[in-house]
């Protein structure tokens, strides 16, 4: 079974898509912001895939990769941003981070899916 | 001077409740935020409940519809064997009648015989009259006795062969009786019923195969659909978020009515309201969503300046 982390603020997101991988398949982990994802992180979990929103209370999406990328164990594992916003500094910043990919909600289920394949071609 | 003064007064007494009423605004937007959160997760619960729920009639449809195809299968199976019984059945009778028809045929020539055995005693009963009428005449003793004798096995013979036609006929008659009970049976009837029955029972069981392959089908396109639904929840987040933005823009306009109510009593220097003013270029550098952007651009008549051609997935 391959695990999906996902982080968001927003329950409705968490629920949403968190419906849509686990029909897909994938065992699926939760955190509300980055600082409890490096926590869940820090506790074994072993996710294949991030996806991760952008703006989120104590600590942000950015952030949280750039911290989640100084762990060796997380260094090649792919980020996904999920986020309302499409300004390109921001990606430009989420790219140096050390982020897989930006994708600009709302995001369909198959495009999600396909995107996923993408960057976990043997999952 | 008066006049200004007067004037100063009343812009400050007309936003001195700007605040409050920001406020109130606040408050009501944030219950927006969460009265549509509620909703959007009793939305996405009650439709990752519907598509559960839709998943396990799939599949329980889908294990109907197995045990209707291998019960058709097996149907088939019996049917066939029922049919090769029959038949058997069908012939085995017809075979049996042909035997009897054959044994009445036989009965009825023997019937032929015990007449030629009537005859003979006839005959030789008459012989042994003639006999005893010439041993009176000759008074041969011996010879009438020898001449009774003959009459007395010829009457038993006429007598024999009486009771042996009159059995046979009794017989035949039986015989007769009893194909004609078989021939009112309609053995091809029975043999047709039967192809019949077989015949229904595999159209009911076919049909109930292909309702329950559509139902499979449309507990599929059901999936599909709630899946969509769930998905579109997330307009809920990108709401909240595009509302945040207006709560924001909202602090800005309730802090810039302090600042100048505070400018006017004398409490806030002119610079610093200089400094902490407003502008919609500010507000706009805070629109981060492409929507946001446009609506701005539109609201101010302005060119966005950036196109947002910037790709909804990016990988990088």
């Amino acid at each position: 079974m391959t695990t999906v982390l996902l982080i968001d603020d927003s329950a409705t997101m968490l629920m949403s898509l968190k419906s849509i991988l686990t029909k897909a398949g994938y065992t699926v982990e939760t955190a509300g912001h980055g600082k409890e994802a490096l926590d869940k992180l820090g506790k074994g979990i072993q996710p294949s895939l991030i996806i991760s929103d952008v703006h989120m209370p104590q600590m942000d999406g950015i952030t949280f990769v750039r911290e989640a990328r100084k762990d060796p164990g997380l260094r090649f594992t792919p980020v996904l941003m999920l986020t309302t916003e499409s300004e390109q500094a921001q990606r430009a910043e989420a790219k140096s981070a050390g982020a897989t990919g930006w994708l600009v909600k709302p995001v369909a289920p198959d495009q999600l899916l396909g995107v996923i394949k993408q960057v976990l071609p043997d999952a | 001077m008066s006049s200004l003064l007067d004037q100063s007064e009343l812009v400050a007494a007309a936003l001195r409740p700007v605040p409050a009423f920001c406020d109130v605004v606040d408050a009501h937007v944030h219950d927006i935020i969460e009265q549509t959160a509620e909703a959007a997760e009793a939305i996405v619960a009650q439709m990752t409940t519907v598509d559960s729920m839709a998943e396990v009639m799939a599949g329980d449809v889908a294990q109907l519809a197995g045990t209707l195809g291998r019960a058709e299968s097996e149907l088939t199976g019996v049917t066939t064997a029922a049919d090769r019984l029959v038949d058997r059945l069908v012939s085995s009778l017809r075979s049996r009648d042909e035997r009897i028809h054959r044994l009445v045929e036989e009965v009825r020539d023997l019937k032929q015989d015990v007449k030629r055995i009537e005859e003979v005693s006839k005959a030789t009963g008459i012989l042994a009259q003639n006999a005893t009428v010439e041993a009176v005449r000759t008074g041969n003793d011996g010879f009438a006795v020898v001449a009774d004798e003959i009459r007395k096995l010829a009457d038993r013979s006429r007598q024999t062969a009486n009771g042996v036609g009159g059995s046979l006929t009794d017989l035949t008659t039986r015989l007769d009786t009893a194909l004609c009970h078989d021939s009112e049976f309609d053995l091809a009837g029975v043999t047709d019923a039967q192809r019949e029955m077989s015949g229904i029972v595999t159209t009911i069981l076919r049909d109930s195969v292909r309702a329950a392959g559509q139902v499979e089908a449309s507990s599929a396109a059901l999936t599909g659909e709630t899946t969509g639904a769930v998905a579109q929840i997330q307009f809920q987040d990108t709401s909240r978020q595009m509302l945040e933005h207006v709560l924001a823009a909202v602090a800005d306009v309730r802090r810039q009515s302090a600042d100048v109510v505070a400018y006017s009593e004398g409490t806030l220097p002119a610079e610093v309201v200089r400094e902490r003013m407003i502008s919609v270029d500010d507000l706009r550098t805070r629109h981060v969503m492409g929507r946001q952007r446009s609506t701005h651009a539109a609201s101010t008549g302005e060119r966005t300046g950036e196109p947002d051609g910037a790709p909804m997935i990016e990988l990088f």
